[in-house]
């Protein structure tokens, strides 16, 4: 027997809506999905009239829905944000090159302008050279690290007030476990926060779609026939992000709610007053915002320029070992330049 | 997109923590010299991370570890009475054989508290095979002077009795199997258990006026603990559900954990040493038996079983991250009246997402005409004055007829 859909309007349901698990036509999905990711706009104040607004845009399904959705919600709701779409281009030969091709596609779609930053302009390395050096390992130390820098020089360059990422419920869930896991409080504490960053030295970064289910995501651009890429970055599968997301895939299973109880749960996380909290402060080498001296990526950075790719992976005490070790080598051989030169 | 680096997530993508290691278990049976005392002993307890040593000299560094738990934190007064939670596991014995050597050292070293014991006979809502009463008369006896009590779980603190005296009631079956039963889920089901068996601990503490409570969690309870009161929406008051003090408890009753830093294979070798005799396997919980898909709580074991198998040192980061948490109420705020966590204070965004999202599958297109109506009916159902917390509104909720109290 065919089922209506929930909310009367007449019209048969066409899905089961994963997060409440209602009957509804696609219509009245969309509706509803739309709704929620203004009422989460307008509830968390994200944006305000007449800010420029960057969408980070990778071609994934959740850039895309993103995307799309705040232009059709700036337009309904008469927002009066700019957007603009921001990419990274890593310089990952198969991956990245494809999935841009996708974003110059929205950028078309949408009429919203593009910029694109290379790591190869940025840090003079692409991703593939960066593997080239350092191997399959760790090498997504480096993506992560650059991107979040060249995400932050982009939004400087553009000039713009906010950056929205695309960050879903399941990640912020995933991530809540995963902080849980390694014992990792600094994170814990912020990784909940729909706005982070921002204040005078830092440009802030909201998560529109916060509360916003990864399945629904998939759902609307499959029912919306947007365009998106979907394919796994060719280096990395990260088994540690895939332990708490195997797990959080399963606890769905079980109960669909877990997701927004996890992040919950996440947000009334306190910590006892003993534990140490990270100051975030100015990296002194590159000026970009960083908790620590100098910033992680201009250790990685100095690390691959020294040919010492492994400098800035593992403890920082072993990466000064490494350099200590390097400036003396150079030394002694500057030296016996030196005694060849008396000759 | 691929997120590794990005500000909440972790530069290394963690790579590095979480490093695939088994660590044997087992005892060295081999003789030799204690590395400790440099006896010669017929029989070498090999913790990890720790040098093979004798019988005493494992004894005592394991009961040291439950002395320090409550010496550090000056947390039990002194002649406080005690009340020991007694379920027949593995851990439970391990705590009860503790008690009674720290009671029965010289005065020095005594522990200076007056404890009694209770069974909880939860054999009716679980509906297993019964537990042997004849092997807790038996312990009653060995561990003289401790008076020893039964409660069946579900009944009220009234019907508590000495063992001596007790004999099961006859079938029939109780509220609490009823309640249960109207439940949905199996994962409502096992919470709910959960705070009623809590709920009953605390009146039978009332009742036989203990101020205090010792209940055998270790370690890798209290990491799962964690992990299954974040997956219920419980993470306000987590840091309550593995601390070492939890005073949530009706009457003033104080629960304590004073096993919480002792690990399973250190639980083992006690057991071997002391010659326990569990009285039920691990792994009997309300509902284990339906296997690890059947609710969030026994998924989460199963996670955790799987992480100490493979990963052992990720299962006691976890736990220490419980160690690093605070409860986050303050003093005045109202208490949850069924599981008497403190309330959900602010109004939460989340919890407004939650339920705008009910709101708004139920609206439809319709919503495009009352979208601000909406959002009011959201927080009406947010702000019901019903006395529970988010938690224990999905525990509600998942009723099918009735009210939860």
């Amino acid at each position: 027997m065919p089922i209506n859909c929930k909310s009367q309007c007449g019209n048969r349901a066409a899905l089961k809506r994963p997060k409440t698990g209602d009957a509804l036509c696609k219509e009245c999905f969309f509706a509803a999905f739309e709704a929620e990711i203004h009422h989460t706009i307008s509830s968390s104040h994200l944006f305000r009239r007449g800010e420029k607004v960057a969408v980070a845009a990778s071609g994934g399904k959740d850039s895309t829905v993103l995307a799309h959705v705040l232009k059709l919600l700036n337009e309904r709701h008469d927002y009066g944000l700019e957007l603009v779409l921001l990419s990274i281009d890593e310089g990952i030969t198969g991956y990245r090159d494809d999935s841009l091709e996708t974003v110059k596609q929205n950028r078309d779609d949408y009429q919203m302008p593009l910029k694109i930053l290379s790591y190869e302009e940025l840090y003079g390395w692409t991703m593939d050279r960066i593997v080239g050096q350092i191997g399959r390992s760790n090498n997504c130390t480096f993506c992560g690290v650059f991107r979040r820098q060249a995400l932050d020089r982009g939004a400087k360059l553009l000039g713009v007030d906010s950056i929205a990422t695309g960050h879903n419920a399941d990640d912020i869930a995933e991530t809540v476990l995963m902080n849980v896991l390694r014992g990792d409080t600094a994170r814990l504490r912020r990784c909940t926060d729909i706005r982070t960053g921002g204040g005078e030295d830092s440009i802030p970064r909201v998560k529109p779609l916060k509360y916003s289910y990864e399945k629904e995501i998939v759902m609307y651009a499959h029912y919306k026939k947007l365009v998106y890429f979907s394919t796994e970055c060719v280096f990395a599968p990260n088994a540690y992000r895939g332990h708490a997301r195997a797990f959080l895939k399963d606890l769905e299973k079980v109960r669909p709610s877990v997701i927004m109880d996890i992040i919950y749960s996440g947000e009334q996380l306190r910590f006892k007053d003993t534990v140490k909290k990270p100051v975030r402060g100015i990296c002194t080498r590159c000026g970009f915002v960083s908790s620590q001296q100098p910033c992680k990526a201009c250790v990685l950075l100095e690390g691959l320029n020294r040919g010492l790719p492994k400098l800035g992976i593992g403890k920082k005490s072993k990466g000064e070992r490494m350099i200590a070790k390097q400036d003396q080598e150079l030394a002694l051989r500057e030296r016996a330049n030196l005694v060849k030169n008396d000759f | 997109m691929c997120s590794i680096g990005e500000d909440d997530f972790g530069d290394e993508g963690a790579a590095h923590a979480m490093v695939a290691e088994s660590l044997p278990l087992g005892i060295v049976l081999s003789p030799g010299d204690c590395n400790k005392c440099g006896v010669t002993s017929s029989e070498l307890y090999k913790l990890n991370f720790r040098t093979a040593e004798c019988r005493d000299c494992f004894l005592a560094y394991a009961r040291h570890k439950f002395r320090a738990a409550l010496g550090a934190a000056k947390i039990l007064p002194r002649n406080a009475e005690v009340l020991l939670v007694l379920d027949g596991s593995a851990e439970s014995l391990v705590l009860l054989d503790m008690l009674h050597f720290a009671q029965t050292q010289n005065t020095f070293k005594r522990l200076h508290c007056n404890a009694r014991v209770v069974y909880v006979d939860d054999q009716q809502v679980l509906g297993r095979y019964p537990v042997d009463m004849e092997a807790i008369k038996a312990l009653s006896d060995q561990y003289a002077p401790f008076e020893f009590h039964v409660i069946e779980l579900g009944a009220l603190s009234s019907s508590l009795q000495r063992i001596k005296e007790y004999s099961p009631s006859p079938k029939e079956t109780s509220e609490l199997v009823e309640k249960l039963e109207r439940l949905r889920s199996l994962t409502a089901r096992q919470d709910f258990l959960q705070q009623q068996r809590k709920n009953l601990i605390a009146s039978v503490a009332e009742k036989l006026q203990c101020s205090h409570v010792f209940e055998p969690s270790i370690s890798v309870d209290l990491a799962t603990q964690l992990l299954t009161a974040i997956a219920l929406g419980r993470g306000g008051s987590a840091a309550m559900d593995v601390a070492l003090l939890d005073d949530r408890l009706a009457g003033d009753v104080k629960l304590l954990r004073p096993l919480k830093d002792l690990n399973e294979q250190e639980i083992q070798f006690y057991v071997h040493a002391q010659r326990l005799k569990p009285l039920l396997q691990s792994g009997s919980r309300y509902g284990q038996e339906r296997g690890q898909t059947a609710s969030l709580q026994n998924l989460t074991s199963a996670f955790v079983a799987n992480l100490q198998k493979n990963y052992a040192s990720t299962v006691s980061t976890v736990f220490r991250t419980g160690d690093k948490i605070a409860v986050n109420a303050h003093p005045e705020q109202a208490t949850c009246v069924q599981c008497q966590s403190a309330m959900d204070s602010d109004l939460s965004d989340t919890l407004l997402a939650i339920e705008y999202s009910r709101s708004v599958s139920e609206a439809g297109v319709g919503l495009y005409k009352n979208g601000d109506d909406l959002e009011a009916l959201a927080k009406r159902r947010l702000e019901a004055q019903d006395g529970l917390c988010h938690a224990c509104r999905g525990i509600q909720a998942e009723l099918k007829s009735g009210k939860l109290l």
